[in-house]
């Protein structure tokens, strides 16, 4: 890995990577602010709502009305989800086809640094971008929580952490893929945007179609419910394991095919 | 074994040539001129020396190196100037250098003495320089280390004279300092100016490669001649390699005579009585629009041979 391009990778972000973590402290300060105010009334309220509705909003497989059902219909199943991918995706398809568009990788590929140190160094920065972006997700819940008789413990609070960064890597990585393999940053973004929102979209149509059936093996979104840490249940191990495995063969791939494209 | 050798080598983006078949020699210690129009293959060449691209076939050896993807160490020995800037928007100049000096382990030999020479200041950003301040940072950047090898593409292109100049002054150092450059540019001035070799590219094949001076002494010599007596242009008709004959009064003949012809129009036009002969030296321009007329056959090799 070489420090100096992953300093500067990292001052480059410096202004997007403090704004999101400064928007993510705020989004869970605010729901953990707002619980106690409509926390008896929430249950009641989210009995009115159709089970198809509460599903756009991740809450399929988290009792609604517990305080798990509430930060993932509220905040950690769709919005969160939209916030984070955001982040990763634009930085992923900067971090090669962006830069490659713009002129910069020329500059970077002109010094005495390899290509897998340049996409092993790219990679670092984004593992760190997740760690970052967990952790302004989900400490938030732990520190502000006890104000307002939140008490997750940081056991709960570490483990969606983790549960929270492999998420981020899983879907950075893939952006990170197609990044290596395309020239400007605008393609790699809008396909793992749309790749994404094919899988809310077949996670919400889940059982009433059996495309949408087939992707369940791989649907990180399916896979995505933090209620369940939330409220002190296990998520399932394979979503573990897939989150995992993606990041992993994503960004080994990353590394592998920036190594040997052409860069102009 | 030349500081630059490429052998036959071929870049197609898909199916469009990039460059094909060129094998060169760029000896030590020379200011090689890479002379061509837009899109005739001269990046498509640099980037392939550089690593950047992968050739589709063929070789190239840079510094005794072969030229890989990969090749750190390589790019440690030499400086690159893009032809088109891209830097950061965002950052500074002393940021760049800082930059670039993390890479290569410090700040670069020449750093004050070009920021100096230059007048560049680099406090400001990117994003408020000028074209010119730009090239100017990216001159810096490419030559501060001081190479064995640079390769500028177009180092010129936005600079007023003076900095024109000073990047002659620079080349011309470095030369003498034993460093090799190689000069990529569509400016023939500049060609004819500072290089000692020039290599002509055209439609990603090399037509000809040759010494400056001697380009300019043998290819093409405008040739005006005055006569004691009325004389029409039928007089130097049917002289191979000679064209662009016409009569400028009616004792005057002008003419070009290509190669070897000057012999032939020599003896010709002494058949006649000959008052003032001038011959001028074409300038690299009419050499350089002689290669890319469209019909003309490829021309390689030292001492630019027809093909």
């Amino acid at each position: 890995m070489s420090w100096t391009l992953f300093r500067a990778t990292l001052h480059q972000h410096r202004t997007s990577i403090f704004w999101f973590v400064v928007g993510l402290v705020f989004y869970a300060w605010v729901m953990t602010w707002f619980y106690p105010t409509i926390g008896e009334e929430y249950a009641s309220m989210i009995e009115t709502f159709p089970p198809e509705l509460l599903a756009i909003f991740g809450g399929s497989e988290v009792p609604f009305s517990s305080l798990g059902g509430y930060f993932q219909t509220e905040y950690l199943g769709i919005m969160w989800i939209l916030i984070v991918s955001s982040a990763v995706i634009i930085y992923a398809s900067r971090s090669f086809a962006g830069e490659i568009a713009a002129g910069t990788m020329e500059l970077v590929l002109s010094q005495p640094v390899s290509r897998v140190k340049v996409a092993l160094t790219r990679v670092a920065v984004l593992i760190v971008y997740a760690v970052v972006l967990a952790a302004a997700s989900f400490m938030p819940l732990e520190v502000f929580g006890p104000t307002y008789d939140i008490n997750l413990g940081w056991d709960v609070a570490l483990t969606l952490m983790a549960f929270g960064t492999l998420f981020i890597l899983a879907v950075g990585g893939f952006a990170m893929l197609l990044s290596a393999m395309f020239r400007g940053g605008g393609r790699p973004g809008a396909i793992a945007a749309g790749v994404l929102g094919t899988l809310w979209i077949a996670d919400l149509l889940s059982g009433a179609s059996e495309l949408a059936d087939a992707l369940d093996p791989v649907n990180i979104v399916a896979y995505w419910q933090p209620g369940l840490l939330i409220n002190g249940d296990p998520v399932a191990p394979e979503a573990w394991w897939l989150y995992g495995a993606i990041a992993v063969i994503t960004l080994v791939a990353s590394v592998a095919v920036f190594a040997r494209r052409d860069v102009a | 074994m030349g500081v630059i050798s490429t052998r036959s080598l071929t870049k197609y983006y898909g199916k469009t040539k990039g460059v094909a078949d060129l094998t060169m020699s760029v000896p030590t210690g020379a200011v090689y001129g890479f002379l061509g129009p837009n899109g005739a293959g001269k990046t498509t060449t640099i980037r392939c020396l550089l690593g950047m691209l992968k050739p589709t076939s063929g070789a190239a050896e840079v510094l005794g190196e072969t030229v890989t993807l990969d090749g750190a160490s390589l790019r440690r020995r030499i400086g690159y100037v893009a032809g088109e800037v891209h830097l950061y928007e965002r950052e500074t100049g002393r940021w760049h250098l800082d930059y670039v000096a993390g890479f290569r382990g410090g700040r670069g030999a020449l750093t004050d003495e070009l920021l100096e020479r230059f007048e560049f200041d680099p406090t400001r950003r990117v994003k408020e320089l000028s074209k010119g301040n730009k090239q100017k940072l990216a001159l810096i950047l490419g030559m501060a280390h001081d190479p064995e090898l640079l390769i500028l593409d177009e180092p010129t292109s936005g600079l007023d004279p003076l900095n024109q100049e000073a990047v002659y002054d620079v080349i011309k150092e470095r030369v003498v300092a034993g460093r090799t450059v190689f000069l990529s540019s569509h400016v023939l001035s500049e060609v004819e100016r500072v290089c000692d070799t020039v290599g002509v590219i055209r439609g990603g094949h090399l037509v000809a490669e040759e010494g400056v001076k001697a380009l300019l002494g043998k290819r093409l010599r405008e040739v005006e001649i005055l006569f004691g007596d009325p004389t029409g242009p039928e007089l130097l008709s049917g002289l191979e390699g000679v064209d662009n004959i016409s009569a400028v009064s009616e004792t005057t003949l002008v003419a070009r005579a290509k190669g070897d012809a000057l012999d032939a129009l020599v003896k010709r036009i002494a058949t006649a009585r000959v008052v003032d002969v001038r011959i001028q030296q074409a300038s690299l321009e009419d050499v350089f629009l002689e290669f890319y007329r469209g019909d003309t056959a490829p021309v390689t090799g030292n001492g630019g041979e027809e093909r």
